[in-house]
């Protein structure tokens, strides 16, 4: 998509978004609803200028959102699925998968050095959060052991 | 003088000397992988600092942010790729200077640029700073939210290309900080039923998503699987003698004023001061031919600049709350999250942190000296044969476990992450992220004070414009969102002009 496309879209979008908090915020009573009216009603105003302003003179070049759509998928994908291990498997768990897997997703092929990069970081991490600063982290099911 | 003595205890006791000296340490470590930035870095230590005093979390903010302008040059002079985005005037005479053979001296001359700028720009923030705060201790309501309508529009309008999109992201920036209970009627507002959004969009976790992930996906799409070998990493030994330091003490002082300067400009950042710097210097120069191609003092320059800018940044955000960039946005994080409102009320309500925050960026510039010297440069040049893949994960996890150690809540995970993707995406549209930031936390306080003015004139808004400071200030404003309008119009009649 063109620049002048993408920030189209932008505009309308945020349009829509400050149009429905504007909407959200006539519901709620007297000064607490005039602030978030007057900022969505602007947010609204704001977003159709750009989607107008790139109608009438935006830049008809490409603008890619990503560079390596490939690797952003498999950060994403992996990243969110590390989230979603946390409470399942506790941090540590996930954590030293996630230290594991991602680098491999991305195409680095020396496991052994993946292996002890992996190991070394989760003992730092486990020095700094539980040794020094004592912060409870979730366990996941390695809490019923 | 007991302030003085107060201020000296606290700023040179064990736990503030150490994290001090830690942050330093990690900040040069930091600036010297390229990819991460100290934004990244403040971002990341912000939730583990909750616990702890607040002298302690502020000197480590302030020397990863020092160490971190410095370290940003070791990779710019060694292998010409900035460590962060203020390095990369540093690029233009570091690596031709390592092409010659000479990037110990390089890197030596950059040590003693970045301490000395640094020193000079906390010395401003030491001057300056209080006297601002004087200045603006009579302000009432109307001029807090006017002052937080000027620190809003100027980021919005001056940092990024596009000043219609730096307005939309402030006015957002504005709405999310609206998020949860009303503070002042207590109706919960944006909460959709959620009871984890009743006390607000946490500034830290968006933060951490905004500012840590979109460099981390940068570094995935790099998929850099090797790294540095370790003979382009191998340095010489060098002395800088009398003759040289004394030859370079113009350039640093003009580059310490353009630096100050710029710092105390909301929305200008080093990296401005950087490039007007070694402007500056080259057209001093006897022999301005020779920059770009290995002169001494093109390091020295951009250097100074850009380590001149980062105290004085702080001049703005702790006189008035309104931040010169967005370190100094997060050094505010940092004081919210301790409970103290930046504003020209913290200086006297909280002198000895004041003080002490400002002695610990005149120490950690300092600190530069011991831990940007020799032997630790060589040290910290190995970092970067560390394959960038690997600190993709590594960087994700330290995301997660600070984020969580703040509520102790899931969502705030996935709060995160969408911050982050939704960062991630607007960057690549030219969508400054900035001033959401700074709507966020300038959001409550111009709320607040824009009721309070109206609950004290009993509604007659006339109140927020009559009153000579805000009227001034209120049209400052004004000037500065119609500016980029002006100039705008300007253009399309030259241009119409020469057709």
């Amino acid at each position: 998509m063109t620049a002048r496309g993408q920030d189209i879209v932008l505009g309308v979008l945020f349009a829509g978004l400050g149009l429905a908090a504007a909407w959200q915020a006539m519901g709620y009573r007297g000064a607490s609803g005039t602030y978030p009216l007057v900022l969505g009603l602007g947010l609204a105003t704001l977003g159709l200028l750009l989607a107008l302003r790139s109608l009438w003179s935006g830049a008809r070049v490409p603008r890619p959102l990503v560079d390596h759509p490939r690797h952003v998928a498999v950060t994403v994908v992996v990243g969110a699925g590390y989230l979603a291990l946390v409470p399942v498997l506790g941090f540590y768990a996930a954590s030293a998968l996630v230290a594991l897997v991602l680098p491999a997703a991305l195409g680095f092929r020396r496991p052994v050095f993946a292996l002890l990069a992996a190991a070394g970081f989760m003992v730092v991490v486990w020095l700094v959060f539980t040794g020094l600063l004592a912060k409870p982290l979730p366990t996941g099911f390695w809490s019923r052991w | 003088m007991e302030l003085l003595t107060q201020i000296a205890g606290s700023v040179l006791s064990l736990g503030s000397v150490a994290a001090m000296l830690g942050a330093s340490l990690l900040g040069v470590l930091i600036g010297a992988l390229p990819g991460l930035n100290p934004v990244m870095a403040i971002a990341l230590l912000l939730p583990l600092t909750y616990s702890m005093e607040p002298l302690i979390a502020l000197g480590m903010v302030a020397g990863i942010y020092n160490g971190s302008m410095y370290g940003g040059a070791i990779p710019a002079i060694l292998m010409r790729i900035p460590g962060t985005p203020a390095a990369i005037a540093t690029t233009f005479d570091g690596f031709p200077m390592t092409q010659r053979g000479e990037a110990a001296r390089a890197l030596k001359i950059a040590c003693w640029s970045s301490a000395i700028g640094g020193t000079a720009s906390a010395l401003a923030l030491m001057t300056i700073g209080p006297l601002l705060a004087r200045a603006t201790l009579h302000f009432g309501p109307a001029e807090y939210f006017w002052i937080a309508m000027f620190g809003m529009a100027s980021i919005g309008v001056l940092v990024g290309d596009d000043a219609l999109k730096g307005l939309m992201a402030a006015v957002l920036g504005l709405l999310l900080g609206t998020v949860g209970l009303d503070n002042l009627s207590g109706i919960p507002r944006f909460t959709f039923g959620e009871p984890w959004l009743l006390s607000g969009l946490d500034l830290i976790v968006i933060l951490v998503g905004l500012y840590a992930l979109p460099p981390v996906i940068a570094l995935a799409e790099q998929a850099d699987l090797k790294g540095l070998s370790a003979a382009a990493l191998k340095l010489g030994r060098a002395r800088l003698g009398w003759a040289e330091i004394r030859g370079m003490v113009p350039t640093w002082m003009r580059s310490s004023f353009i630096g100050i300067g710029v710092g105390i400009l909301p929305g200008a950042g080093g990296n401005i001061a950087a490039f007007l710097s070694y402007s500056a210097a080259k057209s001093a120069s006897k022999d301005p031919d020779s920059f770009g191609k290995g002169n001494p003092q093109g390091v020295a320059a951009a250097e100074c600049g850009n380590n001149a800018d980062n105290a004085a940044s702080m001049i703005p955000a702790l006189a008035l709350g309104i931040p010169g960039n967005v370190v100094a946005a997060l050094v505010l994080g940092a004081l919210l999250i301790h409970g103290l409102q930046p504003g020209p009320q913290l200086f006297h309500q909280n002198p000895a942190l004041v003080g002490g925050f400002m002695a610990q960026m005149l120490i950690t510039s300092l600190l530069i000296l011991l831990v940007g010297g020799a032997a630790a440069t060589r040290v910290f040049a190995q970092v970067q044969r560390l394959p960038g893949v690997l600190l993709v994960p590594m960087i994700l996890v330290l995301m997660a476990v600070g984020v969580y150690v703040i509520n102790g809540r899931v969502v705030d995970l996935w709060v995160m992450f969408a911050a982050g993707l939704a960062g991630y995406l607007l960057e690549k549209l030219s969508f400054p992220l900035a001033p959401v930031v700074l709507g966020l936390i300038l959001g409550p306080m111009a709320e607040q004070s824009v009721r309070r003015a109206l609950l004290i004139s009993r509604g007659d808004a006339t109140e927020l414009l009559t009153r000579p400071i805000s009227a001034v200030i209120a049209v400052a404003t004004l000037g500065l969102i119609l500016w980029p309008l002006l100039r705008a119009f300007q253009r399309r009649r030259r241009a119409a002009a020469r057709d």
